[in-house]
């Protein structure tokens, strides 16, 4: 067994499941022996953390700048580089990379869902200015789609329009739950996540009183 | 009592109402501004400009609560159904707007005012001690000398412009639109202006007293006021997030975006 092979199952070997093939390695190579051993203890010591033990700020940015500057996070090109709320502030650090890479991609996941609409322009002031709408790239639920059907019967003319003020709020929406989501305790957070329904709800309440006949 | 008066050779109308204290106004016209105006005496005042014979307006009176409603008939499209209203109102008249196109215009009143717009301009001042309430997709919002007020406005787009607007709370939501505050935050209030894209920015003399807090997740912050600094519950990164206290912190100011750029400047 090589060194390289050897880390591809340090996770397992961490966790106390080794071969015999591996436990030959371990015992002759050096190298491994001592990684093995320093990843042990900081494992063990991130157990035994506790919340009134947390690290200052300036420890977490440091270990976000290191882990950047060896590649371990590498934020995809324009995606949120997972925020300010909450990140490498909980114990067991190890699994920082891990979530890093997962909450990249599902950025970009989300980035490649995301719709852009360039709505028809049509006779209504509303659909003239959606083009300028178009950024704002939130998706559309199933109760949007049954509103705006209810407009296309309504007010056709505002369809599009509407269309776009809901993907902007639905990025709006998106955005803010993730990040109250990430930290529950975030009153600023909270407050952030109110101000995007209040919006999803403004946009409901005026598209369905225009499209009253 | 109600009086309509045709001008003649002109598709013009003008209605008065007889009205107590604290009546309440609503205008409701699909296309074309309204401009509501205080003046003294008891009566609202209204005078309207009809485009085409494809609109008519509606009105209606019970009590302290006047309705006017623009009607739009068959064929009537934004350039026929277009009426122009010009309203006086006593100055503690409760008014509500609802336009599409717009302009939207308000002044000198202390009744609460209520204006809610698709695209329209929407410009209100020199409002004192009222409740001012304003829900706009996509028009821009201006506000000036805004006294006393409980503020709150809330946008898709449409930017939002305050100057010399203070009071209890001045509460601003916008997703994309720009939100620009230039004023001293009173003493005393709740400011929060929340964008989710838009760019926030706040101008205050120096001495301004608040107690500021600005977050913003993807997008740079920038102060230029010397904080003295105070507990946090969160991470104060710099460049994403400040906090402290100017003066003796009087009015709790709070920005937060998304990833719209923040900025505290001094004036």
């Amino acid at each position: 067994m090589t060194c390289a092979e050897f880390e591809e199952v340090l996770p397992e070997i961490i966790e106390g499941d080794r071969t015999a093939e591996q436990e030959t390695h371990l015992r002759n190579c050096f190298a491994c022996q001592g990684l093995v051993s320093d990843l042990e203890f900081i494992s063990h010591q991130a157990k035994l953390l506790q919340s009134c033990d947390e690290p200052s700020p300036r420890v977490w940015n440091t270990l976000e700048v290191a882990l950047r500057q060896q590649g371990l996070i590498r934020p995809a090109e324009g995606q949120p580089t997972a925020g300010s709320f909450t990140l490498l502030r909980k114990p067991g650090w190890l699994m920082v990379p891990a979530l890093a890479m997962a909450l990249i991609a599902f950025g970009i996941m989300r980035y490649q869902g995301g719709v852009k609409t360039q709505p028809n322009a049509g006779s209504s002031p509303e659909t003239a200015m959606s083009a300028d709408l178009h950024r704002g790239d939130g998706p559309i639920a199933s109760t949007d789609q049954q509103l705006l059907e209810v407009l296309s019967v309504n007010a056709p003319s505002r369809r599009a329009a509407y269309e776009a003020y809901l993907r902007k709020v639905n990025a709006y929406v998106q955005d803010a739950e993730s990040s109250a989501h990430s930290d529950p305790n975030d009153e600023e957070a909270q407050q952030y996540l109110m101000a995007a329904y209040e919006q999803k709800a403004m946009v409901y309440e005026m598209a369905l009183d225009r499209s009253l006949p | 009592m109600l009086a309509a008066v045709m001008a003649a050779g002109q598709n013009r109308q003008e209605y008065h109402f007889t009205v107590g204290h604290h009546a309440n106004l609503s205008v409701i016209n699909h296309y074309g501004p309204i401009s509501v105006r205080s003046t003294p005496g008891k009566q609202v005042i209204v005078n309207v400009v009809l485009s085409s014979d494809k609109v008519e307006v509606d009105h209606s009176q019970s009590g302290n609560r006047v309705d006017i409603l623009s009607h739009l008939l068959a064929g009537a499209d934004e350039q026929s159904g277009r009426v122009d209203y010009e309203v006086l109102v006593p100055p503690d008249t409760s008014v509500t707007l609802h336009s599409t196109t717009g302009p939207l215009r308000a002044e000198k009143l202390n009744g609460d005012l209520t204006v809610e717009s698709s695209t329209a301009n929407i410009e209100i001042r020199d409002i004192s001690a009222a409740h001012v309430h304003i829900r706009t997709l996509n028009g821009p919002v201006a506000l000036t000398n805004i006294r006393d007020g409980h503020v709150e406005i809330t946008s898709i787009s449409g930017d939002v412009t305050m100057n010399a607007v203070n009071g209890p709370l001045v509460q601003v939501n916008s997703a994309s639109g720009k939100i620009l505050y230039d004023g001293d935050f009173g003493a005393g209030g709740e400011y929060l202006l929340t964008s989710h894209t838009g760019d926030i920015e706040a101008t205050a003399p120096a001495y301004a007293s608040i107690d500021v807090t600005a977050r913003s997740v993807q997008g740079k912050v920038e102060n230029d006021f010397p904080l003295q600094p105070k507990h946090t519950p969160f991470v104060v990164k710099a460049g994403s997030a400040f906090a402290g206290t100017v003066g003796k912190a009087a009015s709790s100011v709070k920005l937060l975006s998304f990833s719209g750029r923040i900025h505290l400047k001094k004036r």
